[in-house]
């Protein structure tokens, strides 16, 4: 059981340029992801819906008016606000500048990540870390590590995917990209869509309406590229979060669920939730709305997700419509009034996994 | 908390091929240089360090696979073939974890830092938090060569929660004093090239400290 709290949230997405906007976007119709020119291909993707331009501007403007957001919402002092150390967790950091600038433009990831930390208008230490599609999780159990040891009390955490044509590509040379939309755990389901997002997160160890109740890493080595089909290592991660949160499977009220319409690693998933629990929870895919962000995909789905359930519901799974009985699993929007404890799933490339147990306070 | 086998790899570009060709009968499938290189020096710590357990695998580097991505996407480029699944590029200091638990190691977990050169104490920290997961933790700062006759970097040791024959014993020091200033680059090498001394070794990065104590 940790002693940190989600004291605050921001976002910048496809669904909107703040959370309050992604989230009144999220309950109403689904959008269809747009073709992505930009990214030099007919696929579709999900952008944020910011000026168009530079693409080092483009990013800083991004992140100063998420910075604003957050900082209104974190309430700190103004000393305390801007000696907070940041946590930046990316799979592709500034590899986007390379489409306007070539090599020249494309920053080591620490330089980039410091220049982020300085539109936050924070000047603690900067850490950066990739674990692929965990990436922000990641850096959010380095920000735990800090609290624990009473290093800080608040820090700084960041999730950052910018749109860029390499990773695009990338994904498409693999074939891991639907052509159409993203339909988490759908039966015509048929891959993943792309999106950007920066999430961020204040994680404190003063009280807040949400606990971090544990945090587990696991390693699913089957494949560099995808989970193993049995799911087993997926469910072993679960069952760790659980246990360190001391939870059994039936306080499980919510499942937030990797899926983002991946043929395969939705299916790992989904026997991995039949494995460690007797009759599924509720589940939700935010996949479907905001994109597969990659490293921004943890901060990014838990904004959204937390900024959901105070507004009293569990949002709709977007692209999702038909059963797939191989899977079992029905995500759909709810009453999110008593949902109290939320299992939050993340896997990507290399096999890595993590699960975060996340409790109501009070 | 217990360091094992100080691991200091230096391998010229030029003979970088050659020395992966001869530790892995080939070169690796879907691994770029940079994880490669990383992968090269963690082998040759956990061949020196030798047991078994739980293991995390937690590296930094100032510069990460940046030379590598170029050099991958340029020959492509030249080539006039689509570039390389990027991800694989920009994830690659991930995927060496993963190939070392593709060889029997018991790996539960991996991460790779960017990190400011002086921040290097912050990976023994943080391995310590991930004792939590983890028996033994390794840990190394690996960096490709930028300049013509420098040597590909790949530095490593192995962290154990629990004394081990051989190691020494590794303590944060919250109020340094003479604890000589060392880099990401250097940290390793120093503990490699002090392993075996009967005197304490105390290292400095920023305003943090490490010591290392021959354990009895």
């Amino acid at each position: 059981m940790t002693g940190a709290f989600v004291r605050a949230t921001a976002l910048a997405s496809a669904l909107g340029p703040d959370l309050d906007s992604a989230v009144e976007r999220l309950a109403g119709a689904p959008a269809a992801p747009l073709l992505n020119t930009k990214t030099g291909g007919a696929w579709p993707y999900f952008p944020i819906p910011a000026a168009e331009g530079d693409w080092r501007r483009r990013t800083e403007a991004i992140a100063r008016s998420v910075a604003e957001d957050l900082r209104r919402k974190a309430a700190l002092a103004p000393a305390q606000w801007a000696n907070l150390p940041c946590i930046v967790g990316s799979s592709s950091f500034s590899v986007g500048a390379w489409d306007d600038g070539g090599w020249a433009a494309i920053e080591p990831s620490f330089e980039f990540s410091r220049r982020l930390a300085q539109a936050f208008g924070v000047h603690g230490p900067v850490t950066a870390v990739s674990t692929t599609c965990t990436s922000g999780l990641a850096a959010l159990d380095i920000a735990l590590g800090l609290i624990a040891e009473r290093e800080f009390l608040d820090v700084l955490v960041l999730g950052v995917e910018f749109c860029n044509r390499l990773t695009v590509a990338g994904f498409a040379g693999l074939q891991l990209l639907s052509a159409k939309a993203a339909r988490p755990c759908d039966r015509d389901r048929d891959g993943l869509v792309l999106g950007e997002a920066l999430g961020a997160m204040l994680v404190s160890a003063t009280p807040a309406p949400w606990r971090i109740a544990a945090l587990a890493a696991g390693m699913d080595a089957a494949s560099i590229t995808g989970p193993s089909p049995d799911g087993a290592a997926t469910a072993k991660t679960m069952r760790a979060a659980m246990g360190r949160a001391q939870w059994e499977s039936t306080a499980v009220d919510l499942i937030k669920l990797q899926s983002g319409g991946g043929p395969l690693t939705d299916l790992a998933e989904a026997r991995a939730v039949r494995e460690v629990f007797a009759s599924a929870p509720k589940s939700v895919s935010l996949k479907g709305a905001l994109g597969h962000t990659l490293g921004a995909s943890g901060p990014a789905e838990l904004a959204l997700l937390l900024a959901s359930l105070a507004r009293g519901h569990v949002p709709a799974t977007w692209g999702f419509a038909t059963q797939d009985d191989d899977l079992g699993l029905a995500p759909s929007g709810s009453d999110g009034a008593g949902v109290r404890r939320v299992l939050f799933n993340l896997s990507g490339f290399g096999g890595s996994l993590m699960s975060l147990a996340l409790e109501k306070a009070g | 908390m217990y360091l094992l086998a100080p691991t200091v790899v230096r391998v010229a570009p030029e003979d970088f091929p050659a020395r992966i060709r001869a530790r892995f009968a080939a070169e690796l499938r879907r691994a770029g240089r940079f994880a490669q290189l990383g992968l090269l020096g963690a082998q040759a710590c956990l061949d020196a360090a030798g047991g078994n357990g739980p293991l995390g695998v937690l590296w930094a580097t100032g510069m990460g696979s940046l030379h590598a991505t170029r050099a991958a996407l340029d020959e492509d480029l030249k080539r006039g073939e689509p570039a390389m699944p990027f991800a694989f590029v920009a994830t690659q200091p991930h995927l060496a974890g993963a190939l070392l638990a593709q060889r029997s190691y018991p790996v539960t977990r991996t991460a790779c830092l960017y990190l400011a050169p002086g921040a290097w104490t912050s990976l023994p920290q943080l391995a310590q938090h991930w004792f939590d997961e983890c028996e033994r933790v390794l840990v190394g700062w690996v960096e490709e060569s930028d300049a013509a006759g420098a040597a590909h970097r790949s530095d490593w040791c192995l962290l154990h929660k629990t004394l081990v024959p051989g190691a020494v014993r590794c303590e944060r020091v919250r109020r340094p004093q003479n604890a000589a200033a060392a880099t990401g680059e250097d940290w390793i090498p120093r503990i490699a090239a002090w392993h075996g001394s009967a005197d304490a070794l105390v290292l400095r990065g920023g305003e943090d400290a490490w010591s290392f104590t021959p354990d009895g």
